[in-house]
């Protein structure tokens, strides 16, 4: 095996865009609940040409999925360069080293270092989380074992360590916020080589905890790729402010999504009748005469609810997809930013749209990975 | 009355237990109704009378404790 | 202190079904501090059985007796004697009572009223807390006397993930974030670059992960035990 990389690290895709100054985009694919390679050649077929590399996530959500360096393998065939996500919940640091020593033998030169969402979340919550090491370690022990060809006890990899581009998570909105910088500035030393950060949606929370990071340098240590996705609906606006931990949504995104469907017939009046409606059905009788026309009412109902439904959807959508695009200028603009992180969750189709309207298209190329 | 104890948090906490212990009769498999805490000042003649009858009530519609017959 | 809870009514009333003659044993030290398996609780829960079995139809005799530390073979040794007169025997003390009188009667079944939920303090009346995981290799003195591995769900050790937020877990709102803690109480002593500090991957040998774990103090051992 060759360690030889021209200067690079590793030479993947994603280590060259960074290296050239480019502004980079990353995307996101998440495997399926199931076995199907299929659906991970649709979906990248949705990515490819799009993004300079694309995150295979790691269970998550503590969710089952198809395994990451499964799909990302898969990914590799189709000609996209995958972002392995690697979580310290589900294995130890032998099951870790292990899968890395395969995944590099299936061609997967990019890694993110995660702890992984909390089991309690996901659809095992009485399993038994690992948390061997910490992402912070995994960080380490995945630059040893690139560039001190060491397994993490200590012992030599005689043919050389697996080589990945080392990538970790940074959530500038978790608390405390004061240590936020000061945790990147740990996760660089530890060898962080690039960082995506949690989805973006209070720019000026933002802009300060980058104003820090400057402060302190990092950004020249490390490429630091500003996370966005586009919104789906208000609830999805909602959840995200009110349920997720360590996120803040600022509430001109809440009433971005609110504004897009103004002048569309409100949809919670005919549901309710529709539920209403469904009730009073169950506590009739079979042959009651006056099923037939609440039957009616349902039947004229609903296409009706179908029509709007359609519509509202629609205008989330390019609402989404603008607001996601204004993001994206914006971030850009914000001194230390290397790039962006775009997670379209379900919803691969939106990166097209997304990256043509914030003006990435084409990505540059630069180079072919000579290394392989 | 309740939380306006002579002394001052008493009957808050006599009502937790008095809870717990009627949740345990349940438990064991006899009524919860046989236990309950009613506050009433020394002033409350007819109330404290109202109270003593609708307990007996209560407990004449259940029935005497199985345990003693046994 | 070892915290505990008793287990359910019916739980136990499963365990003993068979038994006729039925002894509970209380323990005088870390439980009953907990109100989980003194002397109090074991009167309440023998007067529990023995009414609810009573209603049952197969009355139950359930006799109570507490000594004053059950984890060490000494204390146990007044039970000696009564064994004979029972079925079965319910320790309330934590699993460590429950293993050392099975292990120094085994003659006779002794069967849990309580689980050992862990070590802890109460915070107030009524209200106990997690503090020690006995990971085996302190590391206190690095993070302000606040332990990560008993107190951060996800056990880490460089500080805390994303899911921290005013204060709180991503798990439970009710769960104050470790690393929030720690944080704070590193400002307050001025040992904030502690924290920078990369932590390296812990040895857990010490942990449970060891295997179970024994200490041997030769210093302290009798002469008996070298010639056996």
């Amino acid at each position: 095996m060759t360690t030889s990389t021209n200067g690079y690290k590793v030479g993947s895709n994603l280590e060259r865009m960074i290296r050239s100054g480019e502004f980079v985009v990353t995307g996101e694919l998440g495997p399926p609940q199931g076995h199907h390679a299929e659906e991970i050649r649709e979906k990248a077929a949705l990515l490819k040409g799009y993004v300079d590399a694309v995150n295979i996530t790691d269970n998550q959500t503590a969710i089952v999925r198809m395994s990451s360096i499964a799909a990302g393998a898969i990914v590799v065939q189709e000609g996209l360069e995958p972002i392995i996500q690697m979580t310290c919940r589900d294995r130890n640091r032998l099951a870790i080293q292990s899968d890395l020593l395969g995944a590099a033998a299936l061609g997967c030169q990019n890694l993110l270092c995660l702890s992984g969402d909390h089991q309690s979340f996901g659809n095992h919550p009485g399993a038994k989380n690992v948390h061997d090491i910490d992402s912070m370690q995994l960080v380490q022990m995945v630059k040893n074992l690139r560039d001190e060809n060491i397994f993490e006890c200590g012992d030599v990899i005689k043919e050389g360590g697996p080589r990945f581009l080392v990538g970790a998570a940074v959530n500038p909105f978790g608390d405390p916020f004061e240590w936020r910088p000061y945790r990147l500035a740990k996760k660089v030393a530890a060898g962080a080589d690039f960082v995506q950060t949690q989805l973006i949606y209070d720019i000026p929370r933002f802009k300060e905890f980058m104003k820090r990071v400057v402060d302190m340098g990092l950004h020249e240590k490390v490429a630091i790729l500003a996370g966005v996705g586009p919104l789906k609906s208000v609830g999805m606006a909602k959840y995200m402010r009110d349920k997720v931990p360590g996120m803040i949504v600022e509430d001109r995104y809440i009433d971005g999504m609110t504004d897009a469907i103004t002048g569309i017939e409100p949809l919670p009046p005919l549901t309710k009748r529709r539920k209403a409606l469904k009730a009073q059905l169950q506590e009739l009788g079979e042959d009651d005469p006056a099923r037939a026309e609440i039957e009616a009412e349902l039947a004229e109902l609903a296409p009706r609810i179908k029509e709007i439904q359609a519509e509202r959807n629609k205008n989330w959508r390019e609402k989404g997809i603008q607001m996601c695009i204004e993001q994206i200028q914006e971030l850009r603009e914000v001194e230390g930013v290397a790039g962006v992180h775009i997670m379209a969750i379900e919803w691969e189709a939106a990166v097209k749209p997304i990256t043509e309207g914030a003006g990435l298209l084409p990505r540059p190329n630069v180079g072919s990975n000579g290394s392989g | 009355m309740e939380g306006d104890c002579h002394y001052l948090e008493g009957n808050l906490n006599a009502r937790r237990r008095v809870e717990y212990v009627s949740k345990l009769l349940e438990e064991i498999g006899l009524e919860g109704q046989r236990v309950r805490m009613i506050n009433m000042s020394s002033a409350m003649g007819a109330q404290f009378a109202q109270a003593a009858t609708d307990m007996t009530a209560t407990i004449k519609e259940i029935g005497p404790n199985p345990l003693r017959e046994m | 202190m070892i915290v505990a809870e008793q287990k359910p009514l019916n739980e136990i009333k499963t365990m003993i079904a068979d038994a006729e003659r039925v002894l509970l044993v209380g323990c005088g030290t870390c439980v009953t501090v907990c109100f989980a398996g003194g002397t109090k609780e074991v009167d309440l829960l023998a007067t529990s059985l023995r009414m609810s079995t009573k209603l049952d139809g197969n009355g139950k005799v359930v006799d109570e007796f507490t000594v004053q530390r059950q984890c060490e073979w000494e204390y146990n040794e007044p039970l000696k004697e009564k064994l004979d007169d029972y079925d079965l025997v319910v320790s309330l003390g934590c699993g460590v009572g429950v293993q050392t009188l099975n292990e120094q009667f085994p003659q006779k079944q002794f069967v849990p009223g309580l689980n050992t939920a862990f070590m802890g303090l109460p915070t107030e009346q009524g209200v106990w807390e997690e503090r020690c995981a006995a990971c085996g290799n302190c590391i206190l003195d690095k993070t302000g006397g606040i332990c990560p591995i008993a107190r951060c769900a996800k056990q880490l050790l460089n500080g805390p993930c994303g899911g921290s937020q005013n204060g709180v877990c991503e798990i439970e709102s009710d769960v104050p974030c470790a690393w929030q803690l720690i944080w704070e109480r590193a400002n307050d002593l001025g040992q904030i670059d502690r924290l920078m500090e990369l932590q390296p991957a812990k040895d857990w040998r010490t942990s449970r992960d060891g295997g179970p774990r024994k200490i041997v103090r030769e210093d302290l051992r009798l002469v008996a035990h070298e010639e056996e």
